[in-house]
Protein backbone atom coordinates (compact mmCIF):
# COMPACT_ATOMS: atom_id res chain seq x y z
CA UNK A 1 0.00 0.00 0.00
CA UNK A 2 0.94 3.50 -0.74
CA UNK A 3 1.61 5.83 1.66
CA UNK A 4 0.20 9.66 1.10
CA UNK A 5 2.83 12.40 2.27
CA UNK A 6 1.00 13.66 5.26
CA UNK A 7 0.92 9.54 6.58
CA UNK A 8 4.42 9.10 6.09
CA UNK A 9 5.08 12.06 8.25
CA UNK A 10 2.92 11.32 10.50
CA UNK A 11 4.79 7.73 11.06
CA UNK A 12 7.97 8.96 11.08
CA UNK A 13 6.90 11.65 13.90
CA UNK A 14 4.59 9.20 15.98
CA UNK A 15 7.51 6.68 15.57
CA UNK A 16 10.22 9.30 17.06
CA UNK A 17 7.90 10.40 19.45
CA UNK A 18 6.93 7.02 21.18
CA UNK A 19 10.62 6.21 21.05
CA UNK A 20 11.92 8.94 23.01
CA UNK A 21 9.65 8.29 25.63
CA UNK A 22 10.06 4.76 25.69
CA UNK A 23 13.84 6.06 26.42
CA UNK A 24 12.74 8.51 29.37
CA UNK A 25 11.10 4.82 31.05
CA UNK A 26 14.45 2.60 30.55
CA UNK A 27 17.17 5.50 31.18
CA UNK A 28 16.93 6.82 34.48
CA UNK A 29 17.71 3.32 35.69
CA UNK A 30 20.53 3.17 33.57
CA UNK A 31 21.94 6.55 34.78
CA UNK A 32 21.55 5.31 38.52
CA UNK A 33 23.02 2.19 37.53
CA UNK A 34 25.95 4.33 36.08
CA UNK A 35 25.95 6.54 38.86
CA UNK A 36 26.32 3.66 41.40
CA UNK A 37 29.56 2.40 39.64
CA UNK A 38 30.97 5.96 39.17
CA UNK A 39 33.71 7.22 41.79
CA UNK A 40 32.05 9.94 43.92
CA UNK A 41 33.87 12.60 42.42
CA UNK A 42 32.36 11.73 38.80
CA UNK A 43 29.02 11.58 40.42
CA UNK A 44 29.11 14.83 42.05
CA UNK A 45 30.87 16.86 39.28
CA UNK A 46 27.84 16.42 36.56
CA UNK A 47 29.73 14.08 34.21
CA UNK A 48 28.39 10.56 34.37
CA UNK A 49 25.11 9.67 31.98
CA UNK A 50 24.43 6.22 30.84
CA UNK A 51 28.07 4.58 31.46
CA UNK A 52 29.73 4.79 34.78
CA UNK A 53 33.19 7.30 34.84
CA UNK A 54 36.00 6.71 36.62
CA UNK A 55 34.24 2.92 37.20
CA UNK A 56 34.71 1.51 40.93
CA UNK A 57 32.59 -0.90 42.95
CA UNK A 58 33.06 0.86 45.77
CA UNK A 59 29.36 2.15 46.02
CA UNK A 60 28.25 -2.10 45.67
CA UNK A 61 30.96 -3.26 47.93
CA UNK A 62 29.30 -0.85 50.94
CA UNK A 63 26.00 -1.34 50.22
CA UNK A 64 26.23 -5.14 49.88
CA UNK A 65 28.12 -5.56 53.24
CA UNK A 66 25.52 -3.52 55.30
CA UNK A 67 23.64 -6.22 57.20
CA UNK A 68 21.25 -3.86 57.74
CA UNK A 69 20.19 -3.81 54.35
CA UNK A 70 20.28 -7.46 53.91
CA UNK A 71 18.03 -7.17 56.92
CA UNK A 72 15.26 -5.83 55.11
CA UNK A 73 15.63 -7.29 51.44
CA UNK A 74 14.71 -10.48 54.14
CA UNK A 75 12.02 -9.65 55.67
CA UNK A 76 10.79 -8.28 52.15
CA UNK A 77 11.26 -11.59 50.50
CA UNK A 78 9.71 -13.42 53.19
CA UNK A 79 6.59 -11.23 53.30
CA UNK A 80 6.79 -11.70 49.24
CA UNK A 81 6.46 -15.16 49.02
CA UNK A 82 4.53 -15.96 52.59
CA UNK A 83 2.14 -13.16 51.53
CA UNK A 84 2.02 -14.14 47.61
CA UNK A 85 0.90 -18.01 48.32
CA UNK A 86 -1.41 -16.60 51.14
CA UNK A 87 -3.39 -14.31 48.92
CA UNK A 88 -3.32 -16.19 45.89
CA UNK A 89 -5.47 -19.10 48.24
CA UNK A 90 -7.48 -16.88 49.59
CA UNK A 91 -8.57 -15.11 46.30
CA UNK A 92 -9.23 -18.75 44.53
CA UNK A 93 -11.35 -19.63 47.38
CA UNK A 94 -12.98 -16.24 47.17
CA UNK A 95 -13.25 -16.33 43.84
CA UNK A 96 -14.22 -19.76 42.59
CA UNK A 97 -17.57 -19.25 44.30
CA UNK A 98 -17.91 -15.81 42.90
CA UNK A 99 -18.50 -17.65 39.68
CA UNK A 100 -21.01 -20.19 39.67
CA UNK A 101 -24.25 -19.40 38.30
CA UNK A 102 -25.07 -22.03 41.54
CA UNK A 103 -23.83 -20.05 43.74
CA UNK A 104 -26.89 -17.81 45.20
CA UNK A 105 -25.60 -15.31 46.70
CA UNK A 106 -23.02 -14.72 43.92
CA UNK A 107 -24.69 -11.01 42.88
CA UNK A 108 -25.35 -9.77 46.54
CA UNK A 109 -21.62 -10.42 47.95
CA UNK A 110 -19.74 -9.21 44.69
CA UNK A 111 -21.96 -5.88 45.07
CA UNK A 112 -20.75 -5.80 48.57
CA UNK A 113 -17.13 -6.14 46.97
CA UNK A 114 -17.33 -3.68 44.09
CA UNK A 115 -18.52 -1.27 46.65
CA UNK A 116 -15.36 -1.28 48.39
CA UNK A 117 -13.76 -0.68 46.02
CA UNK A 118 -15.36 2.82 45.11
CA UNK A 119 -15.86 3.42 49.03
CA UNK A 120 -12.47 3.50 50.60
CA UNK A 121 -12.31 3.30 54.05
CA UNK A 122 -10.87 6.42 55.59
CA UNK A 123 -6.90 5.86 56.83
CA UNK A 124 -7.56 5.86 60.25
CA UNK A 125 -10.47 3.99 61.19
CA UNK A 126 -8.42 1.22 59.02
CA UNK A 127 -5.23 2.23 61.08
CA UNK A 128 -7.31 1.40 64.67
CA UNK A 129 -9.10 -1.25 62.87
CA UNK A 130 -5.82 -3.19 62.68
CA UNK A 131 -4.10 -2.01 65.96
CA UNK A 132 -7.25 -3.22 67.89
CA UNK A 133 -6.52 -6.58 66.01
CA UNK A 134 -2.83 -6.68 67.89
CA UNK A 135 -1.22 -6.31 63.97
CA UNK A 136 0.62 -3.16 65.51
CA UNK A 137 4.72 -4.01 64.77
CA UNK A 138 4.18 -7.47 63.25
CA UNK A 139 4.84 -8.41 59.90
CA UNK A 140 1.06 -9.94 59.84
CA UNK A 141 -0.06 -6.25 59.24
CA UNK A 142 1.74 -6.26 55.79
CA UNK A 143 -0.20 -8.87 54.75
CA UNK A 144 -3.63 -9.65 56.70
CA UNK A 145 -5.16 -6.05 56.03
CA UNK A 146 -4.77 -6.58 52.30
CA UNK A 147 -4.64 -10.10 51.94
CA UNK A 148 -7.28 -10.08 48.72
CA UNK A 149 -6.26 -7.25 45.83
CA UNK A 150 -10.09 -6.77 44.94
CA UNK A 151 -8.68 -6.72 41.14
CA UNK A 152 -6.69 -9.99 41.32
CA UNK A 153 -9.44 -11.73 42.75
CA UNK A 154 -11.83 -10.25 39.81
CA UNK A 155 -9.45 -11.03 37.20
CA UNK A 156 -9.42 -14.67 38.21
CA UNK A 157 -12.97 -14.54 38.73
CA UNK A 158 -13.55 -13.38 35.06
CA UNK A 159 -11.38 -16.06 34.29
CA UNK A 160 -12.99 -19.05 36.31
CA UNK A 161 -16.26 -17.87 34.12
CA UNK A 162 -14.80 -18.54 30.74
CA UNK A 163 -14.31 -22.57 31.84
CA UNK A 164 -16.75 -24.09 30.07
CA UNK A 165 -19.72 -25.73 32.78
CA UNK A 166 -19.79 -28.55 31.36
CA UNK A 167 -16.25 -29.54 32.80
CA UNK A 168 -17.55 -29.65 36.25
CA UNK A 169 -20.65 -30.86 35.49
CA UNK A 170 -19.16 -34.41 34.69
CA UNK A 171 -16.66 -34.01 37.35
CA UNK A 172 -19.43 -33.73 39.92
CA UNK A 173 -21.09 -36.61 38.24
CA UNK A 174 -17.54 -38.65 39.21
CA UNK A 175 -18.25 -37.39 42.69
CA UNK A 176 -15.90 -34.15 42.85
CA UNK A 177 -16.54 -32.08 45.72
CA UNK A 178 -16.48 -28.22 44.76
CA UNK A 179 -13.17 -27.91 46.57
CA UNK A 180 -11.63 -30.43 44.14
CA UNK A 181 -13.10 -29.08 41.33
CA UNK A 182 -11.09 -26.00 41.98
CA UNK A 183 -7.68 -27.28 42.58
CA UNK A 184 -8.01 -30.09 40.71
CA UNK A 185 -10.01 -28.98 37.24
CA UNK A 186 -9.86 -25.44 37.37
CA UNK A 187 -6.23 -24.63 38.98
CA UNK A 188 -4.11 -26.64 36.32
CA UNK A 189 -6.28 -24.70 33.41
CA UNK A 190 -5.51 -21.49 35.25
CA UNK A 191 -1.89 -21.11 34.45
CA UNK A 192 -1.68 -17.88 32.74
CA UNK A 193 -3.80 -16.43 34.88
CA UNK A 194 -2.58 -17.71 38.12
CA UNK A 195 0.95 -16.50 36.53
CA UNK A 196 -0.77 -13.08 36.33
CA UNK A 197 -1.95 -12.82 39.73
CA UNK A 198 0.89 -14.12 41.37
CA UNK A 199 2.79 -11.46 39.78
CA UNK A 200 0.62 -8.41 40.63
CA UNK A 201 0.55 -10.23 43.85
CA UNK A 202 4.25 -10.41 44.42
CA UNK A 203 5.55 -7.30 42.94
CA UNK A 204 2.62 -5.41 45.56
CA UNK A 205 4.05 -7.20 48.35
CA UNK A 206 7.45 -5.99 46.63
CA UNK A 207 6.65 -2.75 46.79
CA UNK A 208 4.65 -2.86 50.55
CA UNK A 209 5.35 0.76 51.35
CA UNK A 210 1.65 2.66 52.89
CA UNK A 211 1.46 -0.29 55.58
CA UNK A 212 4.97 -0.56 56.52
CA UNK A 213 4.70 3.17 57.31
CA UNK A 214 1.41 2.99 59.30
CA UNK A 215 2.07 -0.16 60.98
CA UNK A 216 5.94 -0.70 61.80
CA UNK A 217 7.36 1.30 64.75
CA UNK A 218 10.58 -1.09 64.96
CA UNK A 219 13.09 -0.22 62.31
CA UNK A 220 14.56 -3.58 62.61
CA UNK A 221 11.43 -4.82 60.90
CA UNK A 222 11.53 -2.38 58.05
CA UNK A 223 10.98 -3.99 54.66
CA UNK A 224 12.98 -3.11 51.93
CA UNK A 225 10.94 -0.34 50.29
CA UNK A 226 10.78 1.31 54.04
CA UNK A 227 14.82 1.11 54.67
CA UNK A 228 15.64 2.39 50.87
CA UNK A 229 13.12 5.50 51.74
CA UNK A 230 14.95 5.80 55.26
CA UNK A 231 18.87 5.53 53.25
CA UNK A 232 17.28 8.26 50.54
CA UNK A 233 16.40 10.45 53.06
CA UNK A 234 19.24 10.17 55.32
CA UNK A 235 21.94 8.82 53.14
CA UNK A 236 24.48 9.72 55.82
CA UNK A 237 23.62 7.05 57.97
CA UNK A 238 24.07 4.17 55.12
CA UNK A 239 27.33 6.35 54.52
CA UNK A 240 28.12 6.01 58.55
CA UNK A 241 27.95 2.17 58.22
CA UNK A 242 31.10 0.05 57.60
CA UNK A 243 33.69 2.99 57.69
CA UNK A 244 36.27 0.67 59.07
CA UNK A 245 36.25 -0.86 55.99
CA UNK A 246 38.56 1.74 55.12
CA UNK A 247 38.17 2.19 51.29
CA UNK A 248 35.90 5.65 51.03
CA UNK A 249 35.60 4.85 47.35
CA UNK A 250 31.81 6.11 47.61
CA UNK A 251 29.61 8.98 48.40
CA UNK A 252 25.69 9.45 49.56
CA UNK A 253 25.23 9.89 45.42
CA UNK A 254 26.42 7.01 44.55
CA UNK A 255 25.31 5.26 48.01
CA UNK A 256 21.64 6.50 46.96
CA UNK A 257 22.37 4.87 43.45
CA UNK A 258 23.02 1.43 44.43
CA UNK A 259 20.16 1.04 46.80
CA UNK A 260 17.96 2.33 44.35
CA UNK A 261 19.02 -0.48 41.91
CA UNK A 262 19.64 -2.94 44.57
CA UNK A 263 15.71 -2.26 45.48
CA UNK A 264 14.83 -3.01 42.09
CA UNK A 265 16.67 -5.73 40.55
CA UNK A 266 14.45 -8.43 41.40
CA UNK A 267 11.14 -6.69 39.56
CA UNK A 268 13.83 -6.27 36.60
CA UNK A 269 14.94 -9.86 36.75
CA UNK A 270 11.25 -11.35 36.52
CA UNK A 271 9.95 -9.05 34.34
CA UNK A 272 11.23 -10.39 30.85
CA UNK A 273 9.27 -13.93 32.02
CA UNK A 274 6.47 -12.27 33.23
CA UNK A 275 5.35 -10.15 30.65
CA UNK A 276 3.78 -12.15 28.25
CA UNK A 277 1.05 -13.57 30.61
CA UNK A 278 0.54 -9.89 32.55
CA UNK A 279 -1.56 -8.24 29.62
CA UNK A 280 -3.79 -11.03 28.91
CA UNK A 281 -4.37 -10.84 33.06
CA UNK A 282 -4.91 -7.40 32.97
CA UNK A 283 -7.16 -6.99 30.50
CA UNK A 284 -9.31 -10.39 32.23
CA UNK A 285 -9.97 -8.24 34.89
CA UNK A 286 -10.79 -4.59 33.23
CA UNK A 287 -14.21 -4.09 33.28
CA UNK A 288 -16.36 -6.75 33.25
CA UNK A 289 -19.82 -7.10 34.42
CA UNK B 1 -50.97 -16.25 53.18
CA UNK B 2 -50.09 -16.28 49.48
CA UNK B 3 -46.79 -14.25 50.55
CA UNK B 4 -45.99 -16.42 53.15
CA UNK B 5 -46.22 -19.10 51.07
CA UNK B 6 -43.96 -17.24 48.35
CA UNK B 7 -41.41 -16.94 51.41
CA UNK B 8 -41.46 -20.34 52.57
CA UNK B 9 -40.64 -21.46 48.97
CA UNK B 10 -37.77 -18.98 48.46
CA UNK B 11 -36.36 -19.85 52.21
CA UNK B 12 -36.80 -23.50 51.13
CA UNK B 13 -34.63 -22.53 48.24
CA UNK B 14 -31.72 -21.13 49.96
CA UNK B 15 -31.66 -23.33 52.38
CA UNK B 16 -31.71 -26.31 49.72
CA UNK B 17 -28.85 -24.55 47.79
CA UNK B 18 -27.42 -23.97 51.06
CA UNK B 19 -27.15 -28.26 51.74
CA UNK B 20 -26.23 -29.06 48.26
CA UNK B 21 -23.59 -26.62 47.66
CA UNK B 22 -22.33 -25.64 51.48
CA UNK B 23 -18.82 -26.24 49.94
CA UNK B 24 -18.97 -23.21 48.39
CA UNK B 25 -20.56 -21.46 51.12
CA UNK B 26 -17.31 -22.36 53.26
CA UNK B 27 -14.99 -21.45 50.67
CA UNK B 28 -16.76 -17.87 50.62
CA UNK B 29 -16.60 -17.23 54.33
CA UNK B 30 -12.57 -16.13 54.44
CA UNK B 31 -13.34 -13.61 51.78
CA UNK B 32 -16.44 -12.58 53.73
CA UNK B 33 -14.43 -12.26 56.95
CA UNK B 34 -11.87 -10.21 55.33
CA UNK B 35 -14.14 -7.68 53.02
CA UNK B 36 -16.45 -7.27 56.52
CA UNK B 37 -13.13 -6.41 58.85
CA UNK B 38 -11.03 -4.95 56.40
CA UNK B 39 -13.35 -3.04 54.66
CA UNK B 40 -16.77 -2.53 56.28
CA UNK B 41 -15.90 -2.17 59.98
CA UNK B 42 -13.34 1.17 59.51
CA UNK B 43 -15.98 2.33 57.02
CA UNK B 44 -18.75 1.80 60.21
CA UNK B 45 -15.68 3.30 62.82
CA UNK B 46 -16.24 6.41 60.77
CA UNK B 47 -18.10 7.45 63.26
CA UNK B 48 -15.56 8.58 65.48
CA UNK B 49 -15.56 11.64 63.35
CA UNK B 50 -18.84 12.31 65.36
CA UNK B 51 -17.21 11.73 68.72
CA UNK B 52 -14.05 12.89 70.99
CA UNK B 53 -12.50 9.73 70.38
CA UNK B 54 -10.09 8.71 72.84
CA UNK B 55 -8.12 5.92 72.61
CA UNK B 56 -8.55 4.02 75.82
CA UNK B 57 -12.37 4.21 76.17
CA UNK B 58 -12.92 2.81 72.44
CA UNK B 59 -15.98 3.79 70.12
CA UNK B 60 -18.41 2.56 72.96
CA UNK B 61 -17.17 4.39 75.64
CA UNK B 62 -16.27 8.21 73.81
CA UNK B 63 -18.16 10.79 74.10
CA UNK B 64 -20.33 11.90 71.11
CA UNK B 65 -19.84 15.70 69.93
CA UNK B 66 -21.57 15.30 66.44
CA UNK B 67 -20.50 17.74 64.65
CA UNK B 68 -18.06 19.82 67.01
CA UNK B 69 -15.01 18.21 64.45
CA UNK B 70 -16.58 19.23 61.18
CA UNK B 71 -17.22 22.92 62.73
CA UNK B 72 -13.39 23.03 63.97
CA UNK B 73 -12.19 22.16 60.71
CA UNK B 74 -14.17 24.33 58.74
CA UNK B 75 -12.71 27.18 60.63
CA UNK B 76 -8.82 25.85 60.56
CA UNK B 77 -6.41 27.19 58.67
CA UNK B 78 -4.72 24.07 58.24
CA UNK B 79 -7.56 22.08 56.46
CA UNK B 80 -8.14 24.57 53.63
CA UNK B 81 -4.88 24.65 52.14
CA UNK B 82 -4.79 21.06 52.38
CA UNK B 83 -8.14 20.72 50.70
CA UNK B 84 -6.66 23.06 48.09
CA UNK B 85 -3.31 21.54 47.29
CA UNK B 86 -5.56 18.57 47.17
CA UNK B 87 -8.13 19.50 44.76
CA UNK B 88 -5.58 21.44 42.36
CA UNK B 89 -3.77 18.24 41.83
CA UNK B 90 -6.55 16.05 41.57
CA UNK B 91 -8.04 18.55 38.97
CA UNK B 92 -4.34 18.42 37.00
CA UNK B 93 -3.99 14.71 37.27
CA UNK B 94 -7.81 14.32 35.85
CA UNK B 95 -7.13 16.88 33.12
CA UNK B 96 -3.30 15.80 31.88
CA UNK B 97 -3.17 12.15 33.82
CA UNK B 98 -6.34 10.63 32.67
CA UNK B 99 -6.22 11.63 29.16
CA UNK B 100 -3.05 10.42 28.64
CA UNK B 101 -3.21 6.64 28.31
CA UNK B 102 -6.15 7.05 25.72
CA UNK B 103 -3.99 9.13 23.65
CA UNK B 104 -1.16 7.27 24.23
CA UNK B 105 -3.05 3.92 23.25
CA UNK B 106 -3.95 6.02 20.06
CA UNK B 107 -0.53 6.56 18.93
CA UNK B 108 0.10 2.91 19.70
CA UNK B 109 -2.64 1.84 17.54
CA UNK B 110 -0.98 3.47 14.74
CA UNK B 111 2.13 1.57 15.10
CA UNK B 112 1.95 -0.75 12.60
CA UNK B 113 5.28 -2.28 12.98
CA UNK B 114 4.29 -4.94 15.49
CA UNK B 115 7.56 -5.64 17.01
CA UNK B 116 8.40 -2.03 17.11
CA UNK B 117 5.02 -2.05 18.78
CA UNK B 118 5.50 -5.02 21.19
CA UNK B 119 9.11 -3.43 22.18
CA UNK B 120 7.88 -0.01 23.00
CA UNK B 121 4.78 -1.36 25.04
CA UNK B 122 6.97 -3.67 27.29
CA UNK B 123 8.98 -0.02 27.99
CA UNK B 124 5.98 1.31 29.24
CA UNK B 125 4.75 -1.09 31.12
CA UNK B 126 7.96 -1.17 33.43
CA UNK B 127 7.70 1.45 35.49
CA UNK B 128 3.70 0.31 36.71
CA UNK B 129 6.27 -2.05 38.39
CA UNK B 130 8.49 0.29 40.15
CA UNK B 131 7.75 1.34 43.80
CA UNK B 132 7.28 4.64 44.50
CA UNK B 133 9.75 4.84 46.83
CA UNK B 134 12.17 4.11 44.08
CA UNK B 135 10.34 6.59 41.11
CA UNK B 136 10.52 9.60 44.47
CA UNK B 137 14.19 8.25 44.96
CA UNK B 138 14.86 8.65 40.78
CA UNK B 139 13.04 11.57 40.46
CA UNK B 140 14.86 13.22 43.23
CA UNK B 141 18.28 12.55 41.77
CA UNK B 142 17.25 13.37 38.72
CA UNK B 143 16.59 17.00 39.59
CA UNK B 144 19.11 17.48 42.51
CA UNK B 145 21.17 20.49 42.01
CA UNK B 146 23.87 17.66 40.31
CA UNK B 147 21.21 15.79 38.59
CA UNK B 148 20.61 15.02 35.11
CA UNK B 149 18.31 17.93 34.56
CA UNK B 150 20.54 20.61 35.78
CA UNK B 151 23.77 19.34 33.77
CA UNK B 152 21.67 19.80 30.46
CA UNK B 153 20.89 23.47 31.58
CA UNK B 154 24.34 23.89 32.34
CA UNK B 155 25.06 23.33 28.73
CA UNK B 156 22.82 26.16 28.11
CA UNK B 157 24.25 28.34 30.38
CA UNK B 158 21.25 28.35 32.81
CA UNK B 159 21.93 28.44 36.56
CA UNK B 160 20.72 25.40 38.06
CA UNK B 161 17.38 24.89 39.66
CA UNK B 162 16.41 23.43 43.27
CA UNK B 163 13.62 21.88 41.66
CA UNK B 164 12.36 19.62 44.78
CA UNK B 165 12.12 22.53 46.83
CA UNK B 166 10.51 24.45 44.93
CA UNK B 167 7.27 25.25 45.75
CA UNK B 168 6.46 26.09 41.87
CA UNK B 169 7.29 22.79 40.60
CA UNK B 170 6.16 20.41 43.30
CA UNK B 171 2.77 20.06 41.25
CA UNK B 172 4.06 19.83 37.99
CA UNK B 173 6.25 17.40 39.14
CA UNK B 174 3.46 15.43 40.50
CA UNK B 175 1.59 15.37 37.53
CA UNK B 176 4.55 14.25 35.24
CA UNK B 177 5.93 11.63 37.54
CA UNK B 178 2.53 10.34 37.82
CA UNK B 179 1.74 10.13 33.95
CA UNK B 180 5.73 8.64 33.74
CA UNK B 181 4.91 5.83 35.99
CA UNK B 182 0.97 4.85 34.94
CA UNK B 183 0.05 6.09 31.49
CA UNK B 184 1.94 3.19 29.46
CA UNK B 185 0.19 0.66 32.11
CA UNK B 186 -3.26 2.16 31.52
CA UNK B 187 -3.40 1.71 28.04
CA UNK B 188 -3.72 -1.95 28.31
CA UNK B 189 -7.45 -1.01 28.83
CA UNK B 190 -7.91 1.29 25.89
CA UNK B 191 -5.74 -1.35 23.45
CA UNK B 192 -8.19 -3.74 24.61
CA UNK B 193 -11.15 -1.35 23.38
CA UNK B 194 -9.44 -1.10 20.54
CA UNK B 195 -9.17 -4.52 19.58
CA UNK B 196 -12.44 -5.22 20.28
CA UNK B 197 -13.72 -2.95 17.24
CA UNK B 198 -14.96 -4.33 14.50
CA UNK B 199 -12.94 -4.65 11.20
CA UNK B 200 -15.80 -3.54 8.77
CA UNK B 201 -16.03 -0.63 10.17
CA UNK B 202 -12.51 0.73 9.16
CA UNK B 203 -12.77 -0.76 5.84
CA UNK B 204 -16.46 0.95 5.12
CA UNK B 205 -14.62 4.30 6.31
CA UNK B 206 -12.20 3.62 3.78
CA UNK B 207 -14.41 2.61 1.24
CA UNK B 208 -15.86 6.19 1.76
CA UNK B 209 -12.65 7.80 1.90
CA UNK B 210 -11.10 8.39 5.29
CA UNK B 211 -7.73 8.67 5.67
CA UNK B 212 -6.20 7.63 9.05
CA UNK B 213 -7.27 10.73 10.92
CA UNK B 214 -10.46 10.49 10.42
CA UNK B 215 -10.95 6.60 11.13
CA UNK B 216 -9.19 7.59 14.17
CA UNK B 217 -11.88 10.48 14.82
CA UNK B 218 -15.02 8.83 14.02
CA UNK B 219 -14.36 5.09 14.63
CA UNK B 220 -11.81 4.50 17.10
CA UNK B 221 -12.24 7.39 19.66
CA UNK B 222 -16.52 6.86 19.41
CA UNK B 223 -15.82 2.91 19.89
CA UNK B 224 -13.45 3.90 23.17
CA UNK B 225 -15.94 6.13 24.41
CA UNK B 226 -17.74 3.23 26.89
CA UNK B 227 -14.62 2.28 28.33
CA UNK B 228 -13.10 5.81 28.51
CA UNK B 229 -16.91 6.37 30.62
CA UNK B 230 -16.74 3.90 33.05
CA UNK B 231 -13.07 4.62 33.93
CA UNK B 232 -13.69 8.22 33.83
CA UNK B 233 -16.50 7.63 36.46
CA UNK B 234 -14.66 5.29 38.64
CA UNK B 235 -11.97 8.10 38.95
CA UNK B 236 -14.01 10.66 39.58
CA UNK B 237 -15.26 8.56 42.66
CA UNK B 238 -11.83 8.46 44.26
CA UNK B 239 -11.07 12.36 43.05
CA UNK B 240 -9.62 13.49 46.17
CA UNK B 241 -7.82 10.60 46.50
CA UNK B 242 -4.51 11.00 44.95
CA UNK B 243 -2.40 8.13 46.61
CA UNK B 244 -0.39 8.47 49.93
CA UNK B 245 2.85 6.46 48.19
CA UNK B 246 3.07 9.16 45.44
CA UNK B 247 3.09 12.19 47.57
CA UNK B 248 4.63 10.87 50.89
CA UNK B 249 7.79 9.84 48.43
CA UNK B 250 7.60 13.36 46.57
CA UNK B 251 7.17 15.69 49.51
CA UNK B 252 9.23 17.40 51.99
CA UNK B 253 8.89 19.98 54.53
CA UNK B 254 9.72 23.12 51.82
CA UNK B 255 6.74 22.22 49.87
CA UNK B 256 4.21 21.39 52.44
CA UNK B 257 2.65 24.71 51.64
CA UNK B 258 1.99 23.33 48.34
CA UNK B 259 2.24 19.59 48.81
CA UNK B 260 0.50 18.41 51.53
CA UNK B 261 -2.37 16.12 50.88
CA UNK B 262 -5.26 15.37 52.39
CA UNK B 263 -3.91 11.56 53.01
CA UNK B 264 -0.36 13.04 54.02
CA UNK B 265 -1.73 15.80 56.57
CA UNK B 266 -3.92 12.34 57.88
CA UNK B 267 -1.01 10.61 58.48
CA UNK B 268 1.00 13.08 60.03
CA UNK B 269 -2.08 14.34 62.65
CA UNK B 270 -3.70 11.53 63.13
CA UNK B 271 -1.60 8.86 63.14
CA UNK B 272 1.72 10.30 64.32
CA UNK B 273 -0.57 12.66 66.92
CA UNK B 274 -3.09 10.65 67.99
CA UNK B 275 -5.85 13.28 66.49
CA UNK B 276 -8.36 10.42 65.63
CA UNK B 277 -11.47 11.96 65.39
CA UNK B 278 -10.60 15.35 63.81
CA UNK B 279 -8.59 13.47 61.34
CA UNK B 280 -11.20 10.57 60.47
CA UNK B 281 -13.75 14.22 59.90
CA UNK B 282 -11.16 14.70 56.87
CA UNK B 283 -11.35 11.72 55.56
CA UNK B 284 -14.92 11.41 56.08
CA UNK B 285 -15.34 14.28 53.69
CA UNK B 286 -13.69 13.27 51.16
CA UNK B 287 -14.92 10.35 50.67
CA UNK B 288 -18.57 12.16 50.69
CA UNK B 289 -16.88 14.72 47.93
CA UNK B 290 -16.01 11.79 45.94
CA UNK B 291 -19.22 10.29 46.42
CA UNK B 292 -21.72 13.38 45.47
CA UNK B 293 -19.24 14.03 42.14
CA UNK B 294 -19.70 10.09 41.19
CA UNK B 295 -23.51 10.75 42.10
CA UNK B 296 -23.64 13.86 39.80
CA UNK B 297 -21.46 12.55 37.01
CA UNK B 298 -23.01 9.01 36.64
CA UNK B 299 -25.76 10.91 36.30
CA UNK B 300 -24.61 13.48 33.35
CA UNK B 301 -23.37 9.94 31.79
CA UNK B 302 -26.82 8.12 31.65
CA UNK B 303 -28.34 11.00 30.23
CA UNK B 304 -26.36 10.53 27.36
CA UNK B 305 -25.10 6.78 27.38
CA UNK B 306 -24.84 4.62 29.62
CA UNK B 307 -23.68 5.27 33.46
CA UNK B 308 -22.06 2.88 36.39
CA UNK B 309 -25.80 1.97 37.39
Amino acid sequence: MRLSFGEKSFNALNYAFLTAAAATMIMPLLHLLAMSFSSPIAADSKKVFLLPVEFTTGSWAHILQTEELWRSFGITVYITVVGTLISMFFSLLTAFPLSRREFLLRKPVMLGIVITMIFNAPMIPFFLTVRELGLMNSLWALIIPGVIGTFNMIIIRTFFMGIPGELDDSARIDGCSDFRILFQIYLPLSKPVLATVGLFYAVGYWNTFQRAVLFLRDPSMWPLQMKLRSYLTTPEELAAVNLFLGDYDFNTTTLKAATIIFATIPIILVYPYLQKYFVKGAMLGSLKE
Amino acid sequence: MQTDARRKRSENRYLNNMKKHWMLYLMILPGIAYYVIFKYVPLAGSVIAFQDYQIFNGILGSPWVWFENFVFLFTYQDFYQVLRNTAVIAFYQLIFGFPAPIILALLFNEVRWMLAKRTLQSLFYLPHFLSWVVVGGIVFELLATQGVMNQIRGWFGFEPILYMQGERYFRSIVVLSGIWKEAGWGTIVYLAAITGINPNLYEAAVMDGANRWKQTIYITLPSMAPTILVLFLLNIGNFLELGFDQIFNLLTPMTYSVGDIIETYVYRAGVLQGQYSVTTAIGLFQSVIGFILLWIFNRLARKSEQGLW
